[in-house]
């Protein structure tokens, strides 16, 4: 190698050096900050502590938890929060890095609009309608609150509740769940809510097959055929006679 | 240039470094559609260590190691060095944010290119000149015809000459910016 160009190798590369300590947002920063933080492009340690990254304690300076979604960091009002009820008072921990990134770069790193629940406090966790709205279908509108009994924290499809372990809804059952399960109460139901069951009927056609214990339905019945009657159908006066 | 030469050089070399854009577009388009951009985020680490480790015939040629076959380490250089620099190109991905890891990557390029036009096109294309001029000579043409004859391929020679040449500065080149790279990553990222 020429001295030449040994000597422009080396001047580029001191240039390219003395560019990163001038210019380190341009230089070495993972693309832009988000707005609000502007005015830090050019001071990367108000975020960053040497050799162990960005650190939350930096961020809870201005950034005081029991303000997040009411107020901002100069201590005024705010009018149009981000989310409808502030939550950051229920987090476990504060460790902001967990949700938030600045960069640009970094962002595409992050699972777009995913929260881990984990982080809420287990009572705050439980209230899904204190920061979700029910969805406008027809079913979703019959349902408050319960959200765990179908959904998981972790994805809201697919819902994990398969109601034909319970009981299938063929043709003749798909009616509005509130016909079964009256007042939201999704731990109960009844098979007398259409005029097709009525109680007089219902016990009228048991007593005659000598079945006197027939409130819980669904422990033989798990769909509308009639051919598909489970258990040994104990109620039986007679104890067992087919 | 004959037909051959095309078949048996210029395409491995063509197949090989389009292989190198492609995998790296497909692995880059599938690391983001199954939403696992974080693999290539770690990718450089192996990217660097395999380029690294491709050095050990570096430091054989140069005689600072006295062991190991050059010729085995020069197939175990040219392997590494592809591999490592195809999970650096997949680490790098298609974002342009630092200039500074742009600057390596773009050196890192450059010293692949490099490195393929020394195996692929150099040494066969300075046989397959050296050959044109005894077979013109042959044939009775004198020097200055001959050298006007195979004007162009001597041009081209050139060319990939140069190319050769750079391969050891512009790894300095890269070998710097990665380094820097490397130092602001210890520097502002928190690894836990």
């Amino acid at each position: 190698m020429s001295r030449f160009l040994k000597f422009v190798l080396a001047a580029n590369l001191i240039a390219v050096a003395a560019l990163s300590f001038t210019y380190p947002q341009l230089m070495v920063g993972p693309g832009k900050l988000i707005p609000g933080h502007k005015q830090l492009n050019a001071d990367c340690f108000a975020c960053h502590t040497p050799l162990s990254g960005a650190s939350s304690e930096r961020c809870i300076n201005c950034h005081k938890p029991r303000d997040i979604g009411r107020l901002t960091t100069k201590g005024l009002f705010i009018a149009k929060p981000l989310t409808s009820t502030p939550f950051h008072q229920q987090l476990i921990s504060q460790n902001c890095m967990g949700c938030h990134s600045d960069h640009a770069g970094v962002k595409s790193y992050k699972q777009h609009g995913h929260f881990n629940h984990a982080q809420l406090r287990l009572d705050t966790r439980e209230k899904c309608q204190d920061c979700h709205k029910s969805p406008n279908d027809s079913l979703h509108q019959q349902i408050t609150g319960n959200c765990s009994k179908c959904h998981s924290q972790e994805k809201w499809l697919p819902a994990t509740f398969d109601h034909n372990k319970y009981f299938i809804l063929d043709r003749d059952h798909s009616t509005r769940c509130a016909t079964c399960h009256v007042r939201n109460d999704y731990k109960h139901y009844t098979c007398y809510g259409c005029h097709e069951h009525s109680q007089s009927n219902i016990r009228g056609k048991h007593i005659e097959e000598g079945i006197r214990n027939f409130d819980n339905c669904i422990k033989c019945h798990r769909s509308a055929n009639e051919d598909d009657i489970q258990g040994n159908v104990r109620g039986r006066e007679d104890g067992g006679d087919d | 240039m004959t037909t051959s030469l095309w078949r048996q050089h210029v395409l491995p070399f063509s197949i090989i470094l389009g292989l190198l854009a492609t995998i790296t577009l497909l692995s880059d388009y599938f690391l983001h559609l199954l939403n696992l951009v974080w693999v290539g985020r770690y990718l450089g680490i192996p990217g660097t260590i395999l380029i690294i480790g491709s050095l050990v015939y570096s430091l054989r040629k140069r005689k600072y190691i006295s062991s190991g076959n050059p010729k085995s380490l020069l197939t175990l250089h040219e392997f590494m060095a592809w591999l490592g620099s195809l999970f650096v190109l997949i680490h790098a991905g298609i974002h342009f944010n630092a200039i500074l890891p742009w600057l390596a990557t773009v050196a890192m390029s450059v010293n692949v290119v490099s490195g393929m036009v020394g195996k692929f096109l150099l040494d066969p294309s300075r046989r397959h000149l050296q050959e044109q001029r005894q077979d013109y000579l042959q044939r009775g043409l004198q020097q200055p015809e001959v050298e006007q004859a195979v004007f162009w391929d001597a041009v081209a020679l050139d060319a990939m000459t140069k190319w050769r040449k750079i391969h050891i500065p512009i790894f300095i080149v890269f070998a710097v910016l990665a380094l820097g790279h490397i130092i602001s990553i210890f520097l502002f990222w928190g690894w836990v």
